[in-house]
């Protein structure tokens, strides 16, 4: 126990003097309390800017030829010219009302300085409307996410039935009123919201992977070094081969650990000081309103997960006599692992979580600490199932644990090629 | 302290490694364990070590089976090798630490082993820094720092200078002069028969030789007399295939029996003008080339 204590604070400390274990996570901490203070940062740039923009607004104003603005905000402008003077005051009404984030400037004319104004970037767009069922749309750089047209092609339709209606004896209040007549609706999810947890849950699935992989081979590393360097040759006669093992894995798990915690508990810090800023993005706001209980979920299947493979990577770690063999050697489990991933991504992306193939994936150690912890997050499973999904887990971190641990005592003892899983198999028999 | 090892057998597979060794050393007493390559004793010392178990055997400690929890062994493994890229300081402590000791008395052990070994301006250095002999000089400290009671040095002197080669028998004497056990394996000879009382020769699993270094010397078959002559020719001719002559220029006399020694040396220096006449006294070195020299 004394010898295990040991290893795991030497190997605990050798992370935290790593530069590079260091430095990643200062980084990390860093690039998240500048996404984080983004929006206040940029709010106070904005104020800064509300000289120019009134500006802006004032020019708007001077081109639209008298007519009424509305560009108090600071909005960008969108240009509305049209080829049917009696809309003309409907039409704006309606884009005024439709684009409620823009100042919907009418012009008459001089269409050749509005395109040149929306060209550079002055204007963000401009609609000429040549009549109820026809119109061009002018934009600088045409955006992937742009859905201006389909709004304007709404407003065109319904003044369009307006004056249709109007034409066959319905007044214009009556009208507008059918078209505009409001349907509400309520939904009440009686299990989970998947549109509001997968974002968090894509987010520790990708931790969950990232560090499972990344320290996992680092462990893997770390072994393949120490039998390298020759320095197993004394390890291995001071100290008992499971305690190594079981230090060395404890520790990166530890280490991973302390690097989650210190990267998503910054986050957490940097959105809590930023929250009225964030108030408006339901994605973000979504992320950091996480059930407790689900961290604590994640929590057990990063643990049981990363001990699985951890073990596993140290025992093959154990059989290389090269670092460079370390890729090879170790392919085969990445392999399961990405399998088992791609299969939880998939399933997330297709809303469909509670599938046969992730029901299987969810009680084969390799895969459940992923597959169940995102069937817990984004939908209703039975508590049996999780405490089953739990107890296939800490039973096999045990059996593996001992396997492994075995591999490990025979393997720091072969030089030479890596072994093949037979010969490795036979050695431990013979031991 | 009495360290015995009885009748240790390990097999890896079909493939016997060891077969039945046994031998025995005592405190204050340097012992030898030599052997070719690949004849078992690396195997041995892991055994002794408790690396792996024995198929079957004991390793006894005044009589009864080693409580490894209470005797400390200490070990210069042939293969060096320690953490090249971490401060010497903190993986002598770690190693220390591994074997028992607690931080302080771990910390003061280090240091004064580096002082001894005069490495103690390397104290923070990184060991990949070091050169190979320094590099050496620091692993010996991880098999000393602890004050083991048993020491098992396995090519201590390969690699090092003359100077440092002189430093570290003086360790060794030291450490023998503590009423510690040294366990050497070496194929330098010279250092074996400087430091060891009795030695054990290793032949593919087995102990082929074994026992005090100057008794097995003085029972060597001593049948044979090196002389050194003005006459070489004459007694190259006169003797023939009994004579033959050494690379250094003496000859070495071969008789028919240890009995006949007093006649061959009255004849010899009766008939020619001999310089000097002894009976031959064979070397470690050609001890182990003929238990060890050829492997079963």
């Amino acid at each position: 126990m004394k010898q295990f204590s040991t290893i795991l604070k030497f190997e605990l400390k050798s992370y935290f003097k790593n530069k590079i274990f260091v430095g990643v996570t200062v980084f990390l901490m860093l690039l998240i309390a500048g996404v984080m203070f983004f929006p206040r940062i940029s709010a106070m740039l904005e104020k800064r800017d509300s000289e120019i923009a009134s500006e802006q607004e004032n020019s708007a104003a001077e081109i639209a030829d008298g007519q009424e603005t509305d560009n108090s905000s600071g909005d960008s402008v969108i240009f509305v010219l049209t080829d049917i003077p009696e809309y003309e005051d409907m039409i704006h009404q309606a884009f005024t009302e439709a684009f409620p984030d823009y100042s919907v400037v009418t012009a008459e004319e001089d269409f050749a300085w509005i395109k040149e104004k929306v060209a550079e970037g002055w204007a963000e767009c401009a609609f000429v409307i040549h009549d109820l069922t026809s119109y061009t749309y002018y934009v600088d750089n045409l955006s992937m996410y742009d859905f201006n047209t389909e709004t304007a092609d709404e407003i065109l339709k319904n003044l369009y039935s307006i004056n249709a209606m109007s034409a066959r004896g319905i007044s214009l209040e009556e009208a507008a009123e059918i078209l505009t007549s409001p349907v509400s609706h309520e939904t009440e999810s009686l299990g989970k919201n998947q549109a509001e947890n997968f974002f968090y849950t894509y987010i520790m699935i990708f931790s969950l992977y990232i560090v499972i992989l990344l320290y996992g081979q680092m462990v893997a590393t770390n072994v393949a070094t120490e039998k390298s360097s020759r320095a197993m040759e004394l390890l291995i006669t001071s100290a008992k081969p499971a305690s190594m093992m079981f230090g060395k894995v404890i520790a990166s798990c530890l280490a991973g650990l302390i690097q989650l915690t210190a990267v998503f508990g910054s986050a957490f810090l940097f959105f809590n000081l930023n929250k009225s800023f964030w108030a408006d993005n339901t994605i973000i706001t979504s992320i950091f309103d996480m059930p407790l209980e689900l961290l604590a979920y994640m929590l057990i299947f990063f643990v049981l997960g990363f001990f699985i493979y951890a073990f596993l990577f140290g025992a093959i770690g154990s059989t290389a006599s090269k670092v460079e063999d370390i890729n090879t050697s170790v392919m085969p489990l990445t392999i399961l692992f990405v399998i088992a991933f791609i299969v939880v991504m998939s399933s997330m992306s297709s809303g469909s979580v509670d599938n046969t193939l992730m029901l299987i994936c969810s009680y084969i150690p390799f895969t459940s600490p992923m597959a169940m912890f995102t069937r817990i997050a984004m939908s209703t499973v039975p508590f049996y199932q999780i405490a089953l999904s739990i107890g296939v887990l800490v039973v096999s971190v045990f059996g593996i644990g001992i396997f492994s641990a075995k591999i490990y005592r025979v393997g720091v003892l072969l030089y030479g090629t890596t072994p093949k899983i037979g010969s490795i198999l036979k050695a431990l028999k013979k031991a | 302290m009495e360290l015995e090892l009885r009748n240790i057998h390990k097999s890896f597979g079909d493939k016997k490694v060891l077969e039945g060794i046994s031998f025995h050393t005592t405190a204050g007493t340097a012992f030898g364990l030599l052997g070719r390559n690949g004849a078992g004793k690396t195997t041995t010392i892991r055994i002794l070590m408790d690396v792996f178990p024995s198929n079957s055997g004991e390793v006894l400690i005044d009589g009864k089976p080693i409580d490894y929890h209470a005797v400390g062994i200490g070990y210069l493994p042939e293969e060096r090798g320690l953490y090249p890229k971490k401060k010497i300081f903190d993986q002598l402590i770690y190693f220390a630490q591994l074997k028992g000791m607690n931080h302080s008395n771990a910390a003061k052990a280090v240091d004064y082993w580096l002082n001894r070994l005069g490495m103690a301006e390397y104290r923070n250095k990184r060991l990949d820094t070091l050169s190979k002999g320094n590099q050496q000089k620091i692993q010996l400290i991880t098999a000393l720092a602890h004050n083991p009671q048993i020491v098992i040095l396995d090519e201590p002197f390969s690699g090092l200078d003359p100077v440092n080669a002189m430093l570290l028998k003086d360790v060794v004497k030291e450490e023998i002069a503590k009423g510690k056990i040294v366990l050497f394996s070496s194929h330098q000879m010279n250092y074996i028969e400087e430091f060891c009382d009795k030695i054990a020769i290793l032949n593919s699993g087995r102990i082929v030789l074994q026992g005090d270094l100057h008794e097995i010397k003085r029972n060597y078959s001593r049948d044979r007399l090196l002389v050194c002559s003005e006459n070489k020719a004459q007694i190259l001719a006169d003797l023939g295939s009994c004579c033959t002559e050494n690379s250094d220029g003496s000859l070495m006399v071969q008789m028919a029996s240890a009995d006949a020694k007093q006649d061959m040396m009255k004849k010899l220096t009766e008939t020619y003008d001999i310089d000097s006449i002894q009976v031959f006294e064979p070397s470690l070195n050609d001890i182990f080339v003929e238990y060890a020299g050829t492997q079963e």
